[in-house]
């Protein structure tokens, strides 16, 4: 059984009479990668900042390694434990990327050699650069090194790939893996569906402040992921007729493309039979259920690239 | 300690690299010594311009109206320029001459008459005098003369009055036409009237009975740019520390470069002094940069001591610290930048920094007493030109106590964890 690094029971944090976080209680593994799904004003960064110890929390208790993060003396020792990435990560313009490292490394009694991390984050041809002249990516990336440089137990990734292009984003979920790789525990906040889905050994779905569903993708996904898709392109409105009549379930769109829903494989067998006895030549596909289509069973709603609810 | 190194080499070396930052730290306090050292730090007087229209001529102008002219052309004070006798429209004339750019008109118009009014007004001064004196002793010794005596005296003094009675009573007049928007026309007139006045006193034979001796308060004598080099340092010393760290911490604090070091095991104290010594370093570039150039180009007189490095600390504690404050109480980078500037620039023109403060209006010289920058300037001046311990000490104490209390205060409001 893998130590619990986090540990986060009946949580609340008010600002005012808005109440961000809403008596949440999950818990971290050494080890594996967590990620909190929601959109924006979910209170995800508020939970992390939390753990931090950079906010003070309302009601509840969390613990980081087991210290409390409302006492004093133990959020040194967490501080020393745990590397941060934070929400729009920024650094010294002026100071190049090693510069940028050694500055959130010499703030640590142990760290790691500078230049090791940054051949682990692939970085070495930008070493000199200054923060500046950095693309998106490469500024994310540097941030993830600031926050690998105290070799850290538990790493907070809030937000890793936002604002970042399709191909930026992939190189920094190749950095994450790799982190996990090295056993690191990754606590990661995302609006992105897919990112998460990747990355994570369990996901938190978290809105308006409450944790809706918790588990591991799979879990999520056959719990509240729904039906199996057969898609069959093109496939026209006598054949719909046909398959209706037999499974039930089918829909026709705009573009004469049928979609069926099958319980399972037994199901899709024997309409992927049917579809053989009527000589049928069409291309088919099948669809299964992601973790957007639980986001979109247990929230109602999905979210948008910009992270906001729809 | 370790961080607090760290976060000084960090933000040092960040500012060193930038050049706006560079520009208006160290370049232009530069740009405006240089700029107020050209206009002030010469060491001649400055000159005036005088038309003079010398109406008492017969031929030529007459001795005494010349030697006045004379007089003036020797203080040095004045390029004099003439203007004929018949010309009746004195201002148009003065503003062809000057031309569009010419600046002030000041015109002296010596009278027709001036020498025959001078040589008689003079005679019946000293005549005046002389039967002042003659009655004053007469009355005195008149009961020891016989009476063949007082006769002849009193027909003396009878002939004297007669002869007064008949010199002129006409007076040599000048006539001065000043611009009222002329600032320099009080100096214009005192000066006149002082070779008018020696020109009294000269004719008359009076002999000075108070003597009037110059004596430069320090061992050199100083000049206006000596005065202005502290106060430009100072002045720059407070926009540093007002205008830049509160840009600094507040954009720092908007890119979350602050929240990303509060993570770390820094704490909020290490992070403050950081800044602060990053502050004194770069405060005590520009005043190294303003003196070399001072001493360079214009030979000023300052010389840092021991005192004025501390109060350079100081200054850079104090002026840190208001920044601090304003940059803990707002948000809004924008908002920070203009705040600074709306508090630094007046106290920049209110304190003393430029000019003395005895220049100003009584509510302004309030004023100046409750703005940091006027203890600060005064102290590094008392410390750097006057070498005026009391002065030092006393500014000193003044700047040091109001450093600990914008430093705590500063302090104080930073926020190492959010709300």
């Amino acid at each position: 059984m893998a130590e619990k690094v986090v540990e986060v029971s009946s949580l609340v944090k008010q600002y005012g009479s808005l109440t961000a976080v809403d008596d949440i209680s999950f818990e971290v593994y050494e080890g594996e990668v967590f990620a909190f799904l929601g959109p924006n004003g979910a209170g995800k960064t508020t939970t992390v900042e939390v753990l931090e110890c950079i906010r003070p929390l309302t009601s509840g208790s969390a613990s980081v390694f087991g210290y409390d993060v409302t006492k004093r003396e133990d959020t040194k020792e967490i501080k020393k434990r745990i590397g941060v990435l934070p929400q729009d990560f920024s650094a010294l313009d002026k100071l190049s990327v090693k510069e940028n490292i050694d500055l959130i490394g010499g703030m640590y009694d142990k760290k790691l050699d500078t230049m090791e991390v940054i051949k682990l984050l692939d970085v070495e041809d930008k070493v000199n650069e200054r923060f500046e002249n950095l693309s998106g990516g490469l500024k994310q990336r540097v941030g993830v090194a600031a926050a690998l440089v105290n070799d850290p137990e538990l790493v907070f990734l809030d937000e890793p790939t936002t604002g970042l292009d399709p191909k930026a984003r992939r190189e920094v979920w190749s950095v994450i893996q790799n982190l996990k790789k090295l056993g690191k525990a990754i606590f990661l906040t995302s609006h992105y569906m897919e990112e998460a889905q990747v990355l994570a050994d369990r996901i938190a779905i978290i809105n308006k402040g409450k944790i809706t569903v918790i588990g591991s993708p799979q879990r999520l996904i056959s719990e509240y992921g729904g039906l199996k898709v057969l898609i069959i392109r093109k496939g026209g409105k006598k054949i719909a007729k046909t398959l209706q009549e037999r499974f039930g379930d089918t829909t026709l769109n705009n573009n004469e493309d049928i979609f069926v829903k099958v319980d399972d494989v037994k199901e899709m067998w024997q309409t992927l039979s049917t579809l053989t006895d009527m000589n049928i030549d069409k291309e088919i596909e099948i669809q299964t259920p992601t973790i957007e289509d639980v986001f979109l069973k247990v929230v109602g709603g999905r979210i948008t690239e910009e992270g906001e609810l729809t | 300690m370790k961080r607090t190194i760290i976060i000084f080499k960090a933000v040092t070396k960040n500012w060193l690299r930038s050049r706006s930052g560079l520009f208006f730290s160290i370049m232009f306090p530069v740009l405006l010594l240089l700029v107020f050292g050209a206009v002030f730090g010469s060491q001649g007087a400055s000159t005036y311009s005088l038309l003079i229209q010398n109406l008492d001529i017969d031929g030529t102008p007459t001795e005494l109206s010349e030697v006045f002219v004379e007089a003036l052309n020797s203080t040095e004070t004045f390029t004099i320029t003439t203007i004929p006798a018949d010309i009746t429209d004195l201002r148009s004339y003065a503003r062809d001459v000057l031309g569009p750019l010419g600046g002030n008109i000041r015109i002296l118009v010596i009278s027709e008459g001036f020498q025959d009014n001078l040589i008689n007004g003079t005679l019946k001064v000293r005549v005046g005098i002389t039967l002042n004196t003659t009655l004053t002793m007469y009355q005195y010794y008149a009961l020891s003369m016989n009476e063949t005596q007082k006769e002849a005296i009193e027909q003396g003094i009878e002939q004297m009055e007669q002869y007064n009675a008949s010199l002129p009573d006409k007076k040599a007049s000048l006539a001065v036409i000043l611009d009222d928007s002329d600032q320099s026309s009080g100096i214009v007139k005192s000066i006149i009237m002082s070779i008018a006045n020696a020109f009294n006193y000269e004719l008359i034979g009076a002999k000075n009975v108070v003597t009037f001796q110059e004596e430069p308060f320090t061992e050199r004598q100083l000049r206006t740019i000596d005065f202005y080099l502290p106060g430009v340092i100072s002045a720059f010393i407070m926009t540093n520390g007002i205008i830049g760290v509160t840009t600094n911490t507040t954009e720092f604090k908007r890119r979350g470069i602050i929240k990303r070091l509060s993570i770390t095991p820094l704490g909020k104290i290490e992070w403050i002094l950081g800044n602060v010594f990053s502050q004194t370093l770069l405060n005590l570039m520009l005043t190294a940069i303003i003196i070399v150039v001072g001493w360079l180009i214009f030979d000023v007189q300052a010389i840092p001591d021991v005192f004025s490095i501390l109060l350079i600390f100081l200054g850079s504690l104090l002026f840190s610290g208001i920044g601090m404050l304003l940059s803990g109480l707002i948000k809004d980078v924008e908002a920070a930048s203009a705040v600074g500037n709306a508090i630094a620039f007046p106290m920049m023109f209110l304190s003393g920094a430029y000019w003395p403060v005895e220049f100003m209006p009584d509510y302004m010289r309030t004023i100046a007493k409750i703005l940091p920058l006027t203890y600060f300037s005064e102290g590094l001046r008392s410390a750097m030109i006057y070498k005026y311990p009391e002065g030092i000490i006393t500014n000193t104490i003044i700047v040091a106590a109001l450093a600990v209390i914008f430093i705590v205060l500063g302090s104080l409001v930073t926020r190492w964890k959010e709300k």
